[in-house]
């Protein structure tokens, strides 16, 4: 009984890491997809556009910003720490176009990411920018 | 539901001080519990106007992160007649302050955002504040903009001056549109605003002009000018026809009605 218990739960134990992997994957693709479109707007800008460690997220800079990105700035803004599900409820748009966004945020210095267990939570970090 | 409101404006001298206080006494006179704040760092003029006696701490402490808000906030309920509560929260007026406030760096700003935003926690949701009305400097400003965007809801002050009239037509669309916010224009100081074909006829020119909703209209009262930021009209003067032209806004505001 014991041992067929523990038989079920081991496929589910793998699957669940297999899926942990992909989310892993995926951020990663995300990141490197962004990337790839700043190189190719930007052009020689890139390295200066990509190399902005802990920007503010102040007004000033939330008014510069292309209208897709304000949109989720301004929720992260509301939410201080938060998950791309929890940001797309706010925006009403899908959970992986948010979670590109707040990736391209975090390239672009404004947010920091932390991951804790199995979701990646986005974040202002208000305090250590002084 | 709207419960933070930003009262803003482009130029100076349109009325945001004295709407903001007239505002939010009328919310308090209809029992609710509300603050007014003073962030016009540059040249504070609220406590002048509420005649406060001076304060042990000031907003400009709670947005350095030297104090929580509640040693900020002045119990002034004793000023409103009924059961209303009604608090101060005030810009330091000192030289050396309003110094300090204009030397601030873009990562203070962000901060000072983010304490404007903790308040709909710590005073809306804990202390069951029913609203908070942020009185602003006039323009692009750092302390605007942070009160604009963690508002729900901007109160555009605006006269028919003309040096007014474009600068807060391209804040319309440039500033609130960009932020998403739901914006009221109040028409302030409006001559010959007596006769009701007038009234209608200038309220269709406004809102075909600024593409906005209008959340009201005030004529220019000799006695407001008279009374030399001296009264709370709403408090002192409570037949006055302002006192019921702001206790429209609010009814306006509290149902959402703003079209």
């Amino acid at each position: 009984m014991i041992r067929n218990e523990l038989s079920n739960k081991k496929p589910l134990n793998i699957l669940e890491k297999i899926e942990e992997s992909l989310e892993k994957l995926n951020d990663k693709m995300e990141i490197m997809i962004e990337i790839q479109k700043n190189s190719n707007t930007n052009g020689n800008n890139q390295k200066a556009s990509l190399s902005l460690p802990d920007a503010s997220l102040d007004v000033m800079t939330l008014l510069s910003m292309p209208d897709h990105l304000r949109k989720t700035a301004m929720a992260i803004c509301r939410c201080g720490r938060a998950t791309a599900e929890e940001i797309s409820e706010q925006t009403k748009r899908a959970r992986a176009v948010e979670s590109a966004y707040l990736n391209q945020l975090v390239i672009m210095g404004y947010l920091k990411k932390e991951r804790k267990g199995r979701k990646a939570y986005f974040f202002i970090d208000r305090e250590t920018q002084s | 539901m709207s419960k933070i409101i930003a009262v803003h404006s482009y130029k100076g001298g349109t009325g945001k001080t004295l709407l903001s206080v007239n505002l939010a006494a009328t919310f308090a006179k209809n029992g609710k519990k509300v603050c007014v704040f003073d962030l016009d760092f540059r040249a504070p003029s609220l406590f002048a106007l509420l005649k406060t006696p001076n304060a042990d701490y000031w907003l400009n402490d709670y947005l350095n992160s030297t104090c929580e808000i509640n040693k900020t906030l002045l119990d002034l309920s004793s000023k409103i007649p009924g059961n209303g509560k009604f608090y101060a929260c005030l810009a330091n007026p000192a030289t050396e302050a309003i110094r300090d406030m204009s030397s601030k760096d873009r990562k203070w700003e962000m901060r000072a955002l983010g304490r404007l935003l903790a308040l709909r926690e710590t005073m809306i949701k804990d202390q069951k504040f029913d609203y908070l009305f942020f009185d602003t400097s006039p323009g692009l400003q750092y302390s605007s903009i942070n009160a604009i965007v963690a508002a729900d809801f901007v109160v555009v002050a605006t006269t028919g001056d003309r040096s007014d009239v474009d600068g807060t037509k391209r804040m319309l669309q440039e500033l609130y549109n960009l932020f998403e916010k739901k914006t009221g224009l109040v028409l302030n100081k409006v001559l010959d605003a007596s006769a009701t074909a007038k009234k209608t006829e200038m309220q269709n020119k406004i809102k075909a002009d600024y593409q906005v909703p209008m959340l009201g209209m005030v004529p220019c009262f000799c006695e407001i000018l008279r009374a030399e930021g001296n009264l709370i009209f709403v408090q002192d003067k409570p037949d006055h026809p302002f006192t019921k032209i702001l206790a429209e806004m609010a009814r306006k505001i509290e149902t959402d009605e703003v079209n």
